[in-house]
């Protein structure tokens, strides 16, 4: 038993503790958010930054945003004296576990100055305290930005604060490849009919997944009766009165999805290639910009098109993010305001590049800023942003995900499986 | 005297182990009683406990499964592959080497090769369509499915290379004297086998059977990457429930921990205490007369 493998039978244990510990030993900050110097002026925190080297905790598994933020991105932040280094992650709750751990301790020497988040991400850390807030509306960048645009205001529900800075707007976006399906459903009820018309053609990646989850939500939006039916923030009694249409209706159509129903995708990677095998007909994504490389690839077949449905889809932004904990936030700030520029925007929004949609107002920039924009090449797989975000329906408040989530896995999973 | 100098060289390892493993086990436990919040004040519940109820039943349940399937396998084939290299007949180099290697690949290397092959659309599933075997029409659902086929499969074949190795580092020394005595006896190859070889190898097979047991106990990622979405053996429950976006989901997240190493460590007590007479039982139920041969035969070195 002194065999060194004995010692990894606490390895989930270990892990545990490991954060714990961490966490222990200051316990839980209290009081105010805390608030950055917004108002001094921009060449002092410039030449703060200079010299600085800002970690930029991100997803790792997106090679075009690898691309990017390593071939423009930090080039351009080089040119301004900060340093930007990607540190990848296999899940953005990495960085915020990581971010919480130094925040609990009272550590303002962190590993993480940056990091692209949005959603209930985002909430975890405000529930924890942990965001450095009011910075982000003072970045000159910032008046591109509509100041009234809710996706960059609220981020599933919870106020943006300038807690975090607005990178870029997604569009959730269900996939189908052409030459597979005829006569493509229209909307998300008649995709539900499709799957029980075509048994074991159609699934979801199990929530809480990130994808999942979202298409509970859509679900929701649609056994609701439209999104005007479904409060934004959560309540209790609406969840009551909502939830079992939702519930029955995916129990309905369970044994009319891969597998019967009784085992589901774990995430989109694993759907997407479900879709790529032929064993599925209809992926799903809120990553949409990564289309364009998977068909390129060759993942994805050349016939791959976006099903659009009459009521829309969910929309939102992401962020870019400066936890309290950060080391080098002067630096952070010059990193999200040049983010924040038309040419950094400009760059990103190119499908050879990124193709994420830009979150500028293009009324607010410059003839010349805007032409780069016009100027951009299509994209041979996805519409532009406008006609792909028509009747956009605004994303639920962070509070719904959870009891969602857990009502599905107490409610399908378990009783389908 | 032995035994207390045996105690004092074990001490400072023990403190070691008891150190890191302890204060762990203790924040842990304090966790899920709620006292250790990552968010808001400290306040004894059994939130954690009730909130993952049923599915700590199912995930004891899972885990047993795969941790028992997964122990028996590997053990077998544990067991034939020493006698092979014990045996030194040709090409032991090459089966010894080759366990090296398996022992010497991460588990998640070996999930992921696992998953590559025997999934859906696999290599597997391809290799049989192209023989032209009806596989497409229902390859079985070895990864994900009902049944934990895919992730028991990869715990026997890396954890059999490991019982192997301990099986031959046990009888390697002694191993040509016994045979040789077995079969200056009388005993053929197969009574050589069977009541030589086999009760021989019955306590070093039981206690890396147990090592095997509990760290697949403990084990996450080969369940997560070839197992269900639900029910989730115990590792998965928790790591799942720690990496909530809702903090409030720790103390349930460190109540499945601390039954997963509780289920660990109790096994490891009880089979610790029981296998030395488990083995002794064991060995008298090899065949009769099998111990008696065994014993002449150790004696005889």
């Amino acid at each position: 038993m002194t065999n060194p493998r004995a010692r990894r039978t606490a390895l989930v244990a270990a892990v545990c503790a490991g954060g714990l510990v961490l966490s222990a030993c200051a316990g839980p900050v209290e009081g105010p958010t805390t608030q950055a110097s917004g108002d001094r002026p921009w060449s002092e925190v410039l030449a703060e930054a200079d010299g600085q080297t800002v970690d930029l905790w991100m997803f790792g598994g997106d090679d075009a945003g690898n691309a990017y933020v390593d071939d423009v991105l930090a080039p351009a932040a080089a040119d301004l004296g900060v340093e930007l280094r990607r540190v990848p992650v296999a899940d953005t709750g990495e960085a915020i576990r990581r971010m919480l751990a130094e925040n609990a301790a009272g550590r303002t020497d962190g590993a993480v100055d940056l990091v692209w988040v949005n959603g209930d991400n985002f909430a975890t850390g405000r529930q924890a305290d942990a965001w450095l807030c009011g910075w982000a509306e003072d970045l000159p960048n910032r008046q591109y930005v509509a100041a009234d645009d809710p996706l960059v205001t609220s981020d599933f529900g919870v106020p943006v604060d300038g807690c975090e800075s607005p990178w870029h707007k997604a569009q959730f976006t269900f996939v189908h490849d052409s030459a597979r399906m005829d006569d493509p459903p229209t909307s998300l009820l008649g995709l539900l009919a499709w799957a029980e018309a075509n048994p074991g053609r159609f699934t979801y990646p199990a929530p809480p997944d990130f994808t999942g989850s979202v298409f509970l939500r859509e679900v929701l939006y649609a056994t609701a009766g439209g999104v005007e039916e479904v409060p934004a923030q959560f309540d209790q009694a609406a969840y009551d009165d909502l939830s079992p249409a939702l519930f029955d209706r995916l129990r309905e159509v369970a044994p009319s999805l891969w597998r019967e129903g009784t085992t589901y995708p774990r995430d989109e990677q694993e759907l997407n290639r479900l879709f790529a095998d032929g064993e599925v007909d209809v992926t799903m994504t809120y990553g949409p910009a990564t289309l364009e490389q998977l068909v390129a690839e060759g993942t994805l077949p050349e016939t791959t098109e976006i099903l659009t449905f009459e009521e829309g889809t969910v929309g939102n932004a992401s962020f870019l993010g400066l936890p309290a904990s950060a080391q080098d936030r002067a630096g952070a700030m010059v990193v999200a305001n040049l983010a924040l520029s038309p040419e950094q925007q400009a760059a990103k929004a190119d499908p050879s590049v990124w193709g994420q949609f830009t979150v500028l107002d293009l009324d607010l920039l410059s003839p010349a800023q805007r032409a780069l924009f016009e100027d951009l090449p299509a994209s041979t797989v996805l519409p532009p942003y406008e006609e792909l975000s028509e009747n956009a329906q605004p994303e639920l408040g962070s509070g719904w995900v959870g009891p969602l989530d857990e009502g599905w896995r107490r409610q399908v999973l378990a009783e389908t499986s | 005297m032995t035994d207390h100098r045996d105690l004092l060289r074990a001490t400072p390892s023990l403190a070691a182990v008891l150190a890191i493993a302890g204060v762990g086990m203790g924040l842990v436990v304090l966790t899920s009683f709620g006292l250790m919040p990552l968010v808001g004040a400290p306040e004894a519940s059994l939130a954690g406990w009730r909130l993952s109820g049923t599915d700590l039943l199912l995930g004891v349940r899972e885990t047993l499964v795969i941790a028992t399937a997964s122990t028996v396998v590997a053990c077998a084939i544990g067991l034939a592959v020493g006698s092979l290299v014990l045996a030194a007949g040709p090409g032991v180099r090459l089966v010894r080497a080759v366990a090296v290697v398996v022992l010497a690949l991460p588990h998640l290397v070996g999930a992921a090769s696992t998953g590559l092959l025997l999934r859906d659309a696999g290599l597997a599933e391809r290799v049989a369509g192209a023989a032209g075997l009806p596989a497409s029409a229902g390859w079985p659902r070895l990864v994900g499915g009902p049944w934990p086929v895919a992730t028991v499969l990869e715990f026997a074949w890396k954890e059999s290379a490991f019982v192997a190795l301990v099986v031959v580092a046990a009888l390697g020394a002694t191993h040509v004297a016994r045979t040789e005595t077995a079969a200056a006896l009388g005993a053929t190859p197969w009574q050589r086998w069977r009541r030589v070889l086999v009760p021989a190898s019955l306590p070093a097979v039981g206690a890396s059977g147990l090592i095997v047991f509990v760290y697949t106990v403990g084990n996450y990622e080969v369940a997560w990457l070839l197992g269900r979405a639900y029910p989730e053996p115990l590792p998965v429950l928790a790591f799942r429930l720690f990496t909530s976006v809702d903090l409030t989901d720790r103390p349930a997240a460190a109540a499945a921990a601390a039954v997963t190493a509780a289920l660990a460590l109790g096994t490891a007590v009880v089979v610790a205490v029981l296998l030395p007479s488990l083995a002794r039982a064991l060995g008298h139920g090899v065949g009769a007369g099998g111990s008696d041969l065994a014993a002449r035969a150790g004696a005889a070195r």
